[in-house]
């Protein structure tokens, strides 16, 4: 008796194991692909790129787009697209600074109709563009400076050549707490010396009182730390590393908690995650300039930076739902970007970016 | 299970009455299910140690990887004050410290604090107090790390600040970190040293009563020394887990290796350094994702030797009772 419920145990367990083993890929097949029959519209897609500025959207759906009144830019070079035609998963991973443009996009895209699933990792501009190169897992990159050539290298031999779209402008932020009542203003030198040698504020000018400086940072791992040091260390990542007191984080929230925690204390991040916290922190201005929409846009204020999204001809050719979300995220963005705390790019920086997505979907 | 002793009487029975039947086979049955179990149960058992063979092997590895880079220097890996991978300052002492620094804040709550309870709730304690003390003891063990950490950082600091002061006490600090992992490993040390103390002999309480000895007199100067190796086993295992700990120092402690022995600033641990490098994106070739493995070889030492330490410990002062 007791053999056999042994032998009935160890059946059930192998039994389990195997299921345990089997079941959770299978689990993971995605059910939905309702629209085989939509299909062929978007295979009949490429549009001839030199004649396009007159905007004819695409084939079947004519006659009921063409009346619609196009984005508020209205300078589209772009066909309109229809989220709810297409399905299909996204993949997009990259900075976390163009994170939450990604994601608003992403949102309307979905609220707009598309059923698929878009993914989208914050994990840095280097990781984003480590696994849209190295390791091919990603449809789109997400960045916050443009790609480095040894990213394109790594990006060609593996069969992927990135295509640059440039959705925005976004500015750094320093920021100090707002009990902070001794510094408004900082030059591009004096900043320098707050990440590096100072030990206290009167290092960084004579007029500010003598307590030592609590620095706060974005991780290394960031492309909000890669531009700081290249905006203001000329790429020379030794002096802000060397520097004492100095706290690096990737979590944005941190550097927030740190820099309010202390009227010493000077932190810098994108100008969105000022936004959120405005109530608790206050930004310096840079060699006289404030960051705002203008100063951004213009150049003016010294550290502002381009946002971009990278894909590849390849992919938004074999997965119309790619192509589609860039045309839809170029032509939407200025509409959404200022609401979620980034500066739009300017329009011949959008008009370029169009051109590289017709160039890229009409070979 | 009955029916083969009875078949076994039964031909014992048969052998006694002197018919010279055939004998009766001794032999050990084979039984195949009972062969499987004890199979798959060896197969646990070697897994687990196979795991541990694999992380020691691989933690080994990378880590040899790091020591045998020219730019390593392991005079100044023990002797540095500085460590910032990307500029390649490796000296671990910043990291050592902040991590020594936490474990002791922790075990200067938790030593005190767990001996009391312990003693409380083996000698003092009523059946009724101890059956509601230590179950909440115990849900104090239950909570997840995480949640210790944010008790640290937005109730232990702020607290610290108001009494300390806004600029004397840091917003990310060691001594905030330690105090809650002192709440966190007080479960454990009490609860092991009480295991110790309840499993003294009632025999040597009574002979010290009988001898005119106090109940203090009894719990401190008998019973608490017959229970002395389990007693110190439980804080060298407590000291392992602050050691080990890493989401409230990652969290509370500090997000920068920092050279100081003044626990209201920050600094980084070394569990607290992994995580954030871990968190970002290195490439695995780099110097940078080698020097964590460093870093996790030296905790592994640590806690290992403190584990050897521990077992000294209990053979040397274990006192035996029949």
């Amino acid at each position: 008796m007791t053999r056999k419920s042994y032998a009935w145990l160890s059946t059930l367990i192998m039994i389990a194991i195997l299921l345990t083993a089997c079941g959770s890929p299978a689990s993971q097949i995605p059910s939905q692909e309702p629209q085989t029959t939509q299909a062929p519209v978007q295979t009949e897609e490429p549009v001839p790129a030199t004649q396009s500025p007159s905007q004819e959207p695409q084939t079947t759906q004519a006659p009921v787009q063409t009346e619609e009144p196009v984005n508020t830019t209205g300078t589209s070079l772009l066909p309109e697209v229809d989220p709810a035609s297409v399905s299909g998963n996204i993949i997009t991973a990259g900075s976390s600074t163009v994170f939450p443009l990604s994601e608003r996009i992403a949102e309307r895209f979905q609220e707009e109709g598309f059923t698929g699933e878009i993914t989208i990792d914050s994990i840095g501009t280097g990781a984003g563009f480590e696994r849209f190169c190295v390791n091919a897992e990603t449809d789109i990159a997400n960045a916050s400076r443009p790609i480095k050539d040894e990213e394109r290298t790594s990006c060609q031999s593996n069969g992927r050549e990135p295509v640059e779209f440039r959705v925005g402008t976004d500015a750094l932020a320093i920021v100090v707490s707002s009990e902070n009542s001794f510094v408004e203003n900082l030059t591009l030198e004096q900043l320098a010396l707050a990440f590096s040698t100072a030990k206290t504020w009167a290092d960084v000018d004579p007029s500010f009182p003598a307590e030592p400086i609590q620095r706060f940072s974005p991780g290394t791992d960031s492309g909000t730390f890669d531009y700081f040091v290249e905006a203001v260390f000329d790429t020379d990542e030794t002096p802000i590393l060397n520097a004492e007191n100095i706290q690096l984080s990737e979590d944005d929230n941190v550097l927030v908690q740190g820099v309010e925690g202390s009227p010493y204390a000077i932190g810098y991040f994108g100008f969105a995650y000022y936004q959120e916290n405005a109530d608790r922190l206050k930004t310096l201005s840079i060699e006289g300039v404030s960051p705002n929409a203008e100063t951004a846009e213009s150049g003016e204020y010294p550290l502002s930076r381009p946002l971009f999204i990278y894909s590849d001809a390849t992919i938004m050719k074999q997965k119309p739902q790619v192509a589609d979300f860039v045309d839809f995220y170029l032509t939407y963005v200025n509409e959404e970007i200022l609401d979620v705390g980034y500066f739009p790019a300017s329009e011949e920086a959008m008009k370029v970016a169009m051109q590289a997505w017709l160039d890229a979907v009409g070979e | 299970m009955t029916n083969q002793t009875n078949t076994i009487i039964q031909s014992y029975m048969k052998m006694r009455k002197g018919a010279a039947e055939k004998p009766i086979d001794l032999r050990k049955r084979p039984r195949p299910a009972e062969k499987l179990i004890q199979g798959f149960l060896f197969a646990c058992g070697a897994l687990s140690i196979l795991t541990t063979l694999g992380i020691v092997y691989e933690l080994g590895k990378e880590a040899m990887l790091f020591f045998r880079n020219p730019d390593v220097n392991l005079f100044e890996f023990f002797t540095g004050t500085k460590w910032q991978p990307q500029i390649l300052e490796f000296g671990i002492l910043p990291l050592l410290n902040a991590t020594l620094m936490t474990s002791a804040v922790a075990m200067l709550i938790a030593i005190p604090l767990g001996f009391s309870v312990a003693i409380y709730l083996s000698e003092y304690a009523s059946p009724k107090a101890r059956s509601i003390l230590k179950p909440t003891l115990e849900v104090l063990a239950g909570i997840p790390t995480v949640v210790y950490g944010y008790f640290a950082l937005t109730f232990m600091t702020p607290m610290l600040r108001s009494i300390f002061g806004q600029n004397i006490v840091q917003i990310y600090n060691t001594a905030s970190a330690g105090l809650v992992m002192g709440i966190l490993i007080l479960p454990l040390i009490s609860s092991m040293s009480e295991d110790a103390l309840s499993a003294v002999p009632r025999s040597l309480r009574e002979a010290a009563y009988g001898l005119g000895a106090t109940k203090l007199e009894t719990v401190l100067k008998i019973v608490f020394p017959a229970a002395l190796s389990g007693i110190a086993a439980a804080v060298i295992v407590g000291i392992s887990r602050a050691v080990g700990e890493t989401m409230i120092v990652a969290i509370a402690a500090g997000a920068g290796p920092n050279f100081t022995f003044n626990p209201f600033r920050s600094a980084e641990t070394m569990t607290g350094h992994i995580v954030r490098i871990s968190g970002g994106d290195l490439s695995y070739a780099s110097i940078d994702y080698n020097s964590i493995f460093a870093i996790g070889l030296m905790l592994f030492l640590i806690t290992l030797g403190l584990n050897i330490v521990s077992q000294r410990i209990v053979r040397r002062f274990r006192e035996v009772y029949e």
